[in-house]
């Protein structure tokens, strides 16, 4: 392999493989907030310390 | 800000990132395949149509956004998260350029040079730029109030942007194995023919193209792992609130050894 396609295939990859990894970090996150939301109560549940 | 408001994805960064990727296949393939070779390097000239480009967006764009983003936080008119997170998403991003900067460089200078590496100053100032980067992101690490933490990487990544400068001047105010301008004249006249100049500004417009996407995105996680921490600290309070008014609650109905006891 030349210098050149070295260069290339490098500066490529290295572009591809962070940008992929963002992608998937920021799925993974998406996830996080959806998991670490509370809880919605039902409409006309009580609330929270409220006497049923 | 509500959690949908700051997940929500930007078309705009969307077609940035195609355009990016289209502008990218057009100089390599006209890097690679169209361009002549050059007089006095022959194919090894090849390797400038993405190192200037890349070294431009490691040293111009994320010196740009990471300091200007910082003087905006710590300015208090206009300090807000959001210009702390876009300087952190721009080291990252910076890092990653910085690197590639010093990779793509050695494997032009080993054939052309001689050498893969030499303590010559503008290769030495690069090196320092992605170590000082680092030491950025370990110091976004540490664990600390938001606003601290904000405060902290502020000024560090001032501090950081003396080095850019400095990268710059190198080849004027020290005598190094690196050349200065060479394509491109102080007077902005291009010594280059018409198809090895337009893949060479090409490279410019697809390199800052896919910057600007990557950005984005990295912003994009900063703010959904702000988002978290801030949701997951409210689910641990109302928590514990809810438990300290069941204990509250189980203290009142609790038998009492007299008239006046339990809980207040």
């Amino acid at each position: 392999m030349s210098y050149v396609d070295a260069g290339y295939s490098i500066a490529l990859a290295t572009l591809f493989v962070y940008a992929v990894g963002l992608l998937l970090r920021r799925r993974r996150w998406e996830r996080a907030l959806q998991m670490s939301e509370p809880p919605r109560e039902p409409e006309g549940a009580p609330a929270c310390g409220e006497p049923s | 800000m509500s959690a949908p408001t700051m997940t929500r994805r930007p078309r705009w960064l969307t077609v940035v990132g195609l355009l990016g990727v289209v502008a990218m296949g057009f100089t390599v393939w006209l890097g690679l395949w169209v361009t002549p070779p050059d007089q006095f390097q022959g194919n090894l000239a090849r390797l400038l149509y993405i190192h200037p480009a890349i070294a431009t967006v490691a040293l111009y764009w994320v010196g740009l956004v990471a300091a200007g983003g910082s003087l905006l936080y710590l300015w208090p008119r206009t300090r807000s998260f959001f210009w702390d997170r876009l300087a952190a998403a721009a080291v990252e991003v910076g890092a990653v350029f910085a690197a590639l900067t010093l990779v793509t460089g050695a494997l032009w200078g080993r054939p052309v040079w001689g050498v893969w590496w030499t303590w010559d100053a503008r290769l030495t100032s690069t090196a320092l730029l992605l170590l000082l980067e680092i030491g950025y992101l370990a110091l976004r690490r540490v664990p600390a109030e938001p606003a601290i933490r904000a405060r902290r990487c502020a000024v560090a990544a001032l501090l950081i942007a003396i080095d850019i400068p400095i990268v710059h001047f190198s080849v004027d105010w020290w005598n190094t194995l690196h050349q200065g301008g060479t394509f491109i004249d102080p007077g902005f006249q291009i010594h280059a023919s018409p198809s090895m100049s337009w893949t060479f500004l090409l490279g410019f417009v697809a390199f800052s193209l896919i910057f600007v996407w990557l950005l984005g995105v990295r912003y994009q996680v900063e703010v959904l792992q702000d988002a978290v921490g801030d949701q997951e600290l409210e689910v641990s309070l109302t928590e514990r609130w809810s438990e300290d008014t069941e204990l509250v609650g189980a203290g009142t109905n609790a038998p009492t050894p007299g008239p006046g006891g339990g809980a207040p």
